[in-house]
């Protein structure tokens, strides 16, 4: 078919000018030709994809990881793994004639003097914060929603896997400049390996050669994991997660003419392709712009690395936050059995992230079983048609995040001039306390918001007493407007008929204060006595 | 720990700590324990005499200088006036002058706590033979006068002149010999920036961390700012230890080396290479996390709001 036309527009062109329409379909038909990409083009581009701007979430981590890539490649350019010293000989002053690692020197370089590598590498760095930060936000709305459900509990997995793969990947990353503050991180690292019981001390010297630092093979041994083993798993599983989608079909909220069998949207081609890449650009647009405008990770500032320096306000990357609040809020406990001993590292840092992330992963069957449901889902919930499982997911989303504002204690104790010690009580107590109370009301919200159907939201009609000549009260609604909805069954309101007398007297009180408020203190001829109040319900 | 009674033993221990920490503050906030606290801290910067320790009246030792109503202003008491020296490596001396105007500035705005002759009372700690550089320090940052005893005082605008603030000293400096003497920070131009901030890696950024930027310690005590202040008011620190800063004598750090640590504090602290645009306070990850998830992921959010469907 699309041969035949190819065919006949370029016998009646022959004679004239070829169009660029023209050199397109003769390229496109050489390739269909030898390679049959027609049909499997058609389908693509005739895919359907449901409109919500919530489902353009993920796609801000799907852009963020181009970037990641592209400023990563020109990165490896540079950087040089290596953890054998030598005297630094760059721009900064203050480092000048100090001996820092082969790493340190190489990053600092092509900060300071590399064209374009500082704009590079804080785009780097801030792709990464907004990547899992993206990631983040993607899960949350696919777990208020729903849409891990059946049949897309292994996509799921998948973007579990994703996250934590992610975590990896910005902590090994950040570690790479053998700075000041990334050897204080793996300086941590090191300990939580080894809290591991039994094992950890042997997988702590394997992993950095030796005790602490290690014979120095730690840095080209997270090079290699950082730019090629981590980055292989991600962008397989990311292809891993769009093929599920693509094969399984995007989820859509109901609404009219959606049903569990069709997806309604716009066709990958022209509609969803432009828009995709258009907020492609505008991913690419943001993280430009704060790599050209914010600082991040200014590590000539920091210094190289040494096991005996250290400096106080420091923190991982924000990713790593919630460990490292767990960290601190940690009582001093340890638990010993004869000569065994399980080190204190152990809860919060091994045994937290280990139970959070299992949960994570298994979670679609839990709440399959508790709602013994087996059917298939293709429409979304809204979080109120849920509300337990809108509460727990706001209760662990509060724990993550108390854990998370935990790891900054001494910048909160700093900025709010408050003693350490309150703070760090505070974060001790609250963490247990304060996703229960958010569970609890987000639960009460979903069920106020269930009542109040679709006319959530909207104004209530005022509500009009009088009194008759005799004394007698009647309470009337105000006549409805023209966008009124009944807040009960969300129905559109009917103007309510009034008798002429009680409209009359509506409409003159309504025009004195009406008056009252433009300053002028003209006087109707209403008797105020008729009617005593006109109020809010 | 027994792990049977873990749970019982975590919530005795909560309570506990919370009790503790009440009456702690309450102890803090009033009362005379943060009197004390004070007291002995200012103490410790000051009980041992400087190597080269000061004179001060010749003929009057032990007692107070009273200027009276001479006119001379060379003599006291009619014998010939000797001041105190105030600066190290240096002939300086305090002036009649000075003794008595700095007496006067110290009855108006010290002796209701220090008392007159700034021999301290149960407000205020003892200042006599702490030294020029202790007393400069304090009064120069702002944080003496004090309108109210808290644990730390904190900096704030300065109610002298530089004059005026030396006269203070002079006039406190006059009571007895001994402290430590205003550093002498001329050679801080020839000092070598790296090893300044070798050396504040080393010693300084535990607390005030690798910006100076400054956070807070344990119990409500904190490591200000290093960000306002001067040359001489930070070599002052490191030889007097303010507060809850240890005090570094010369046998743990030389003139020198106090020269470039002068030297990186006031050029590569407080005046950093911030290539890379806004620094975000320099308080590194915390800033950053919060701006990339408020201002990146939140305006891409709203991005997907713009472009996406909205119903």
């Amino acid at each position: 078919m699309a041969k035949l036309d190819v065919t006949k527009l370029r016998d009646q062109n022959s004679k004239s000018k070829k169009t660029v329409n023209d050199q397109i379909a003769t390229t496109a038909e050489w390739f269909d030709d030898r390679l049959g990409l027609a049909k499997g083009t058609r389908i693509f581009f005739n895919k359907i994809f449901p409109d919500h701007w919530s489902f353009m979430l993920g796609e801000i981590a799907l852009y963020s990881f181009v970037v990641l890539l592209v400023t990563g490649i020109f990165l490896t350019l540079y950087y040089v793994p290596s953890a054998s010293l030598m005297i630094y000989h760059g721009s900064y002053a203050p480092l000048r004639g100090t001996v820092v690692s082969a790493a340190y020197n190489s990053t600092v370089n092509l900060s300071l003097h590399v064209r374009f590598g500082l704009l590079v590498r804080q785009m780097h760095h801030w792709a990464a914060d907004i990547f899992l930060g993206a990631i983040a936000v993607h899960m949350c709305r696919v777990f208020f929603t729903g849409a891990f459900r059946k049949p897309r509990e292994l996509n799921w997995i998948v973007g579990v896997t994703l996250l934590i793969l992610g975590i990896v990947e910005g902590f090994l990353g950040y570690s790479l400049p053998d700075d000041l503050i990334s050897g204080t991180g793996l300086r941590i690292m090191f300990s939580v390996t080894e809290s591991i019981p039994i094992v950890g001390t042997h997988l702590a010297f394997w992993i950095f050669g030796g005790n602490y630092p290690g014979d120095g093979s730690i840095i080209p041994r997270m090079f290699i994991a950082h730019v090629l083993l981590i980055p292989a798993l991600l962008a397989a599983l990311i292809g891993v997660h769009l093929a599920l989608l693509v094969k399984q079909k995007h989820t859509q909220f109901p609404g009219p003419g959606k049903t569990e069998k069709n997806v309604v949207g716009t066709p990958m081609w022209p509609g969803f392709m432009f828009k995709t890449q258009g907020f492609m650009f505008l991913v690419v647009g943001v993280i430009a712009l704060l790599g050209a405008f914010a600082q991040i990770n200014p590590i000539w500032q920091y210094g190289q690395y040494l096991p005996y320096k250290v400096s106080y306000a420091v923190q991982p990357d924000w990713y790593m936050g919630w460990l490292d609040g767990a960290l601190r809020i940690m009582p001093s406990w340890e638990f010993q059995y004869h000569s065994f001993i399980i080190p204190n590292q152990f809860f919060p840092s091994i045994l937290l992230p280990g139970i959070a992330f299992n949960i994570f992963i298994i979670w679609p069957f839990i709440e399959a079983k508790i709602k013994k449901d087996k059917s298939e889902h293709n429409l979304l919930e809204r979080p109120r048609d849920n509300p337990m499982r809108t509460a727990i997911g706001a209760g662990a989303l509060t724990f993550f995040f108390m854990l998370f504002a935990a790891s900054a204690t001494d910048v909160l104790a700093n900025y709010l001039t408050i003693s350490l010690n309150i703070v760090l009580w505070f974060f001790r107590i609250a963490t247990y306390i304060i996703p229960f109370l958010v569970a609890a009301i987000a639960y009460r919200v979903c069920i106020e918001l269930q009542r109040a159907g679709d006319g959530a939201g909207k104004r209530k009609r005022f509500n009009v007493v009088w009194r008759s000549d005799t004394g007698e009260y009647f309470t009337e609604k105000s006549p409805a407007r023209s966008d009124d909805v009944d807040y009960l069954d969300g129905e559109p309101e009917e103007s309510l008929e009034l008798t002429p007398e009680v409209s009359k007297m509506v409409n003159e009180k309504a025009d004195l204060i009406a008056s009252d408020r433009n300053g002028s203190q003209e006087s109707t001829d209403s008797d105020p006595e008729d009617l005593q109040q006109i109020s809010r319900d | 720990m027994n792990l049977k009674n873990a749970p019982i033993k975590s919530v005795v221990l909560v309570v506990a700590v919370i009790a503790l920490s009440l009456l702690y503050s309450l102890m803090a906030n009033g009362g005379n324990g943060a009197l004390k606290n004070v007291k002995n801290v200012s103490a410790v910067g000051a009980t041992t005499p400087s190597p080269t320790s000061n004179v001060s009246l010749v003929g009057s030792t032990n007692k107070p200088v009273s200027p009276g109503s001479e006119t001379n202003n060379n003599k006291a008491g009619g014998q010939k006036f000797v001041g105190s020296l105030l600066y190290q490596n240096s002939g300086v001396r305090a002036t009649y002058q000075q003794v008595r105007q700095g007496q006067t500035l110290f009855d108006e705005s010290c002796s209701s706590c220090h008392g007159a002759y700034a021999s301290g009372t149960d407000r205020a700690p003892n200042l006599v033979g702490l030294g020029p550089a202790t007393i400069q320090f304090w009064v120069s940052t702002g944080r003496m006068p004090l309108s109210n005893p808290i644990i730390q005082p904190i900096r704030k605008p300065v109610k002298f002149t530089q004059a005026q603030i030396l006269d203070i000293v002079s006039f406190v400096a006059s009571q007895a010999p001994g402290g430590v003497l205003i550093p002498n920070i001329k050679g801080v131009n020839s000092a070598t920036l790296a090893e300044g901030a070798s050396l504040f890696d080393i010693n300084c950024a535990g607390c005030h961390t690798i910006t100076g930027a400054g956070d807070a310690l344990a119990s409500g005590a904190y490591a200000p700012s290093l960000h306002q202040a001067t040359p001489e008011q930070v070599a002052e620190a490191i030889r007097t230890g303010p507060a809850n800063m240890p005090r570094f004598n010369p046998g743990v750090l030389t003139n020198a080396q106090v020269n470039s640590l002068v030297k990186y504090v006031t050029q590569g602290i407080q005046h950093p290479d911030n290539a890379g645009g806004w620094n975000l306070g320099g308080v590194g990850p915390v800033a950053e996390g919060f701006i990339g998830l408020l201002i990146g992921v939140g305006l891409l959010v709203l991005a997907a709001f713009w472009v996406g469907d909205r119903k």
